[in-house]
């Protein structure tokens, strides 16, 4: 019987550099931004080929490394920001987001006087 | 009309919209499987029915104006899934290959097993016309907003819709906002460099710039669901303390996660606030 997974010392060295180069953190991915501009990461496979690794490594590495990208507190701060957030909206609508911006520009202008 | 009669594909999109609208779809097109060029290789069409001429798609089944009201953040993290427009989408594919005798792949709204979807629905309703993409992330339709999708794949071949002419976001109040703050709706509430998911820049009335910490989302749309147990999991087995490990076992994050895990490979997104706060479609979310 086996199981396939990546070793630990070959998910540490390849780690970053999967994470980097996938589409972890997106930046400019959407696909109606101007050719140059567009930077929508490499496929396992595009990533496989640039490091010489198998692609089902680079994949498991990726899926591990996104896993772990963030530690167990992100969720407790996941559920306190929709609980705020989801509860603000519910008192104050749209001003729930926008509303420190009218306030700061209140606060300076009655500066300003 | 017959099997044999494709002189007339025209007919047969008008006839598969009435079933989608019958079947409670708020909007349907078509994309061509040759724009799907940007897609990166394995997830396109083709890749998923070789021979396929078009793909259908379908919008709606969004959550109702109440859910976006409650105060209860917990209330749409188990109301608001894909399943009923997915269903919608199979029923579609039913109906295609019984019908017309055509082949007809209903796109899996879940992922592979790389995470990864099949084929990207975002990508494939905004080629078929039914919204543009938005600064935050989801595609807008421009009367009703944030929606779900679903797709289906065919050889059937039915005239594209293509893209949408003008894009839906950012909306008026968004370019205003942006115009006089900086940031619009979505990017205040959850700003990317402030521990959120979403960045980005419009410029002349178009989105430039935009970033998307999709690790991050996926602990808040998908936290109590697969990504969750795995942590909890993992953080039970490093416990050595068997009091210790009982009450992580049997902790409210992790029971709620077990029961979110029943919807196996249903998207069930937990995790709202961007859209909460999205002008586009809010007049369909005011209501008495």
């Amino acid at each position: 019987m086996s199981f396939f997974f990546v070793e630990p010392e070959v998910y540490k060295k390849y780690k970053d550099r999967v994470l980097a180069m996938s589409q972890s953190i997106q930046v400019n991915y959407v696909e109606h931004l101007a050719p140059e501009k567009r930077k929508p990461g490499y496929s396992d496979k595009q990533i496989a080929e640039a490091l010489g690794l198998d692609m089902r490594v680079v994949r498991e590495i990726r899926c591990v490394g996104e896993r772990e990208f963030y530690d167990i507190d992100e969720w407790e701060k996941a559920t306190e920001f929709k609980e705020r957030q989801c509860r603000a909206y519910a008192e104050r609508g749209v001003a729930s987001a926008t509303g420190k911006y009218f306030a700061a520009k209140k606060v300076k202008k009655a500066g300003k006087k | 009309m017959t099997d044999a009669d494709i002189s007339n594909p025209r007919a047969y999109k008008d006839e598969l919209i009435e079933q989608a609208t019958r079947g409670g779809a708020l909007v349907a097109g078509v994309a061509d499987v040759e724009a799907f060029h940007m897609a990166p290789e394995g997830h396109r069409p083709t890749d998923l029915l070789p021979g396929a001429r078009a793909v259908f798609v379908v919008g709606g089944a969004q959550p109702r104006a109440a859910d976006w009201r409650s105060p209860n953040a917990e209330h749409m993290e188990t109301t608001s899934t894909s399943d009923r427009i997915s269903a919608l989408a199979l029923k579609l594919c039913h109906y295609v290959e019984r019908k017309f005798g055509y082949y007809a792949l209903l796109n899996p709204p879940g992922v592979d097993r790389g995470g990864q979807p099949f084929m990207s629905l975002s990508l494939a309703a905004e080629l078929a016309g039914c919204g543009t993409r938005s600064l935050a992330g989801p595609i807008l339709n421009r009367e009703y907003g944030f929606m779900y999708y679903a797709a289906l794949i065919t050889t059937l071949p039915l005239p594209v819709d293509g893209l949408a002419q003008e894009s839906v976001c950012p909306a008026p109040e968004c370019l205003s906002m942006w115009e006089a703050e900086g940031t619009t709706p979505c990017l205040a509430v959850c700003p990317i460099d402030n521990g959120g998911c979403l960045g980005g820049r419009l410029e002349n009335g178009k989105i430039v710039d935009s970033q998307y910490d999709r690790a991050r989302c996926t602990i808040r749309t998908n936290g109590n669901w697969v990504p969750g147990f795995q942590k909890a999991l993992g953080l039970a087995l490093d416990e050595p303390d068997g009091e210790r490990r009982k009450m992580i076992l049997n902790s409210t994050m992790f029971t709620r996660t077990l029961w979110s895990m029943t919807y196996s490979n249903v998207s069930q997104a937990q995790c709202f606030e961007c859209m909460r706060v999205c002008p586009v479609g809010a007049t369909h979310r005011n209501l008495n």
